[in-house]
Order: structure tokens, then C-alpha cells, then sequence
């Protein structure tokens, strides 16, 4: 491996923290990072010998706006952890036929109970995605239905999943009726992440059938559509 | 306002990583100008910086418990933080760019780097860094501020310098080993 060479490492780290790389060459590089202490401590010492060149910027104050999207997200984060938690907990996945049957009848229970989930009343997207092999829940993913700008996927793995080495999650929309996925970006095996909808499909999200992950090389599929089946798969639910 | 310090921003973060919500917003507080300032600048649209900085704050958020302050500084982990989220924000594969999304992007490039003014506010770990900048030949110190301060790609900075894509990468690549050699003799003395 490339990254073995203390030279070309020292390079590579140098040209990540300057800024110069393509995005799948940052994908490489940062998949490398998970696994090589040296890599890290290149990565470190650069940052640290190039970051006093960040504060030659003016400071400039951010919009009210972005401190209260901030403390949105942070606290749907808790609701969301709070309420994947206690659906978990009630035991239904691993007996339940259907994971959509099995979301309706949840989120039933959501809806009578609201003073225990006070964001009960708003309307939310829900994807229970099952492992294709083994049946069983592996991921969940939610989002506020409407807005026409931007849109954040909240992504919640369940339990500890591990990604091969030079590979890449991907994760789908399934527009249904035939037509190809498409892609939403890669995501990663942290227990709760968020996603951007990219902005093309932001529009058409809300109606599509379902979302799938596979398993793709390093950076992403190298064509725009999967190179392999989808190992999660789930069918959205409007609640 | 004085500059918060160091221990008072590591601090701050050792609350953020128990969840201490009042900590968070100190640290907002303290720190989102100079940050948002960064965002701006590689991005160079509000609507996107603001998009980075929510971002990266959320990370921050999650992330505090990871902070160590024996292997960096509090400014640097953030302000690393917000750059590769402003740099994956940039680089994101996008399935419609057309080319004039291409040239007006290109457009909004300044041609150098931060202006006297500018470097005038730099701490004195800074200036030592931009002495040794300054040590550089002119093509690699260009290639070195423009991927910097504005997120350009090797492409991109060949594109912007009329340069073939291997003179540009080694512009930078030897401007980044001599800069690196500049600064630790600088801390050898």
C-alpha cells in the first residue's frame, strides 16, 4: 500500500489538509485513516502547521438562523435517539413479518402516547431498513416530509456494523415503478449520522418507494448506479 | 472582546462532550465568527458556508468527547473540522454541473490569497508560518494560498494558472515540503 511509504503518506496527508484532492481521493484517504495511526498523526501534524494560516479571515458573524438550525438538529438528534431507543426496547423487529407492518404498528403506538414524544404530531418520513441476509432492522433513516430548499436524512444504525476495508456505504433512493436508484451520497457505519439530500432530489424524495445501501468500492460506485444488490432495503413510511 | 484562550475553548469543549448545552453555546459563541469566516472563504456563497457551519457544529456537538487537547489545539480541531466539511461540500459529486456552473465558480476565485490587512491580524504562530511562505518560489506560494484559502483542486488551480496539471501539482507539492522544512527549523531554534 501506498500509504506504507512515509514519504508518499506525508504527501497525501499534506495535500488532504490543504484542500487539493477530489472528493474520492478524500474518501480513499479518509477510509485509510480509520485503520493507520501514522496516516492520522501525518494528517495531525499538518493541520497543525497549516491551520494558524485560517485565522488570516476577517470574523464574520454568522445569521441567527444557523445557531437555531443547530439546536434543531441537536435536539430532534435526542428525540430521535430517545424514540429509536424505546421502539427498539418494545421488541418487535426480530418477530415482526414485515418491517413496514411492523413501523405502522410502532408508530401507532407513538401516536397514542404523545406527551412521552411531543414531536409525535409532526408528520416524518420513516425507512426501516432490513439486512436482505439476515431479516432483521439494520438501519433506520428519517426525514421531515415538505420544504422545498434543503433536506437532512437522519440515519440511525443499529447495532455495531464494520465495513470492509477500501469499501464505501452507499445509500439509494428506489424511486419505484422500474425506475433506476439513485444515488444520495455515501454514509458511514456511526451509529447516528445525518445526510443532505442532494438538491436535484430533494423534490422527489418524499414519493420515492423506498431507500436501499450497498456496498461499493472505496469512494463510491465508480458508474452512478450500484455495482452490487442492495444489502439494506426498506419501504418509506409517511406517519 | 478578547480571543478566548486555549484552556478556556478546551474547557468548553469537555463540557460539550457531557452534554452540557450552556458550554455549547459559550463555545458558539466564542468561536463560530472566525469559523464561519473560513467557510465563507473556501465556499464563497453564504447560503453554503452557513450550510457548513450548521454542520460542523453539529459534529462538534457529537464529536467534543473525541477532542484531546495533548495532540492539538481547540481552534485547530474545529477550524480542521469546518474545512473538510467545506472542502466535501465543494468537491461533492454533483449529478447537474454544467459548464458555466464550472466558470462561474471559477469566476469567483480571487487571484491571491489574504490581503496585507489580513495577514497583519495573524498570531505570531502565523507569522512564523508566513515567513517561511514567504520563503517559497512565487508559483508555489500562488498554488499553496489559492488551495487554501479558497479550496481549489489541483484541477481547478491549473485551470486558474493556465499551468498543465503535473507543473501545478508539483508546484505544490515541493512549496508544501519546503514550507514543512521552513517550520521545523523554525522550531529547532
Amino acid at each position: 500500500m501506498k500509504y506504507e511509504n512515509p514519504t508518499i503518506r506525508d504527501r497525501l496527508a499534506a495535500e488532504y489538509v490543504l484542500g487539493t484532492m477530489t472528493w474520492r481521493a478524500r474518501r480513499r484517504l479518509e477510509a485509510q485513516l480509520k485503520t493507520s495511526p501514522a496516516l492520522r498523526a501525518a494528517v495531525s501534524q499538518w493541520e497543525a502547521l497549516l491551520s494558524p494560516m485560517a485565522s488570516a479571515a476577517a470574523p464574520l458573524t454568522p445569521p441567527r438562523r444557523v445557531w437555531q438550525k443547530i439546536q434543531q438538529r441537536i435536539h430532534g438528534d435526542a428525540k430521535a435517539r430517545a424514540r429509536t431507543g424505546w421502539w427498539y426496547s418494545l421488541g418487535f423487529w426480530r418477530t415482526a413479518t414485515g418491517f413496514a407492518l411492523a413501523a405502522v404498528v410502532a408508530l401507532g403506538l407513538v401516536v397514542t402516547i404523545p406527551d412521552r414524544l411531543p414531536t409525535a404530531e409532526k408528520t416524518m418520513m420513516v425507512v426501516v431498513m432490513d439486512d436482505m441476509q439476515t431479516k432483521s432492522p439494520a438501519m433506520t433513516v428519517s426525514w421531515e416530509p415538505g420544504g422545498s430548499s434543503s433536506k437532512m436524512l437522519r440515519l440511525r444504525v443499529i447495532g455495531h456494523a464494520e465495513m470492509a476495508p477500501d469499501t464505501a456505504w452507499e445509500l439509494w433512493m428506489l424511486p419505484g415503478e422500474n425506475r433506476p436508484p439513485v444515488s444520495l451520497g455515501l454514509i458511514t457505519t456511526h451509529e447516528l449520522q445525518t445526510l443532505q439530500v442532494p438538491a436535484q432530489l430533494v423534490p422527489t424524495i418524499d414519493d420515492a418507494w423506498g431507500l436501499g445501501m450497498t456496498v461499493e468500492p472505496a469512494g463510491g460506485s465508480p458508474s452512478g448506479s450500484p455495482t452490487d444488490q442492495m444489502l439494506y432495503m426498506g419501504q418509506c413510511v409517511k406517519t | 472582546m478578547t480571543a478566548p484562550t486555549n484552556d478556556q475553548l478546551a474547557n468548553l469543549l469537555s463540557r460539550c462532550a457531557l452534554a452540557d448545552q450552556r458550554a455549547f453555546a459559550a463555545l458558539y459563541e466564542a468561536s463560530s465568527a472566525k469559523l464561519f469566516a473560513v467557510a465563507v472563504r473556501i465556499t464563497r456563497r453564504r447560503d453554503w458556508a452557513e450550510e457548513v457551519l450548521q454542520e460542523s457544529f453539529v459534529k462538534i456537538w457529537h464529536h467534543a468527547g473525541n477532542y484531546d487537547a495533548d495532540k492539538s489545539a481547540p481552534m485547530t480541531w474545529m477550524t480542521a473540522i469546518v474545512r473538510n466539511r467545506a472542502l466535501d461540500w465543494l468537491r461533492r459529486p454533483r449529478e447537474v454541473q454544467t459548464s458555466e456552473d464550472v466558470e462561474a465558480f471559477m469566476a469567483s476565485v480571487p487571484d491571491e490569497g489574504p490581503g496585507p490587512e489580513e495577514l497583519a491580524t495573524l498570531a505570531v504562530q502565523a507569522r512564523e508560518l508566513w515567513q517561511c511562505m514567504e520563503q517559497l518560489g512565487p508559483d508555489q506560494q500562488r498554488s499553496i494560498t489559492l488551495a487554501f484559502f479558497h479550496g481549489l483542486s489541483h484541477g481547478e488551480l491549473a485551470k486558474k494558472l493556465d499551468k498543465p496539471l503535473g507543473t501545478v501539482k508539483t508546484w505544490v507539492r515541493r512549496g508544501l515540503e519546503r514550507l514543512k522544512q521552513c517550520l521545523e527549523g523554525m522550531k529547532a531554534k
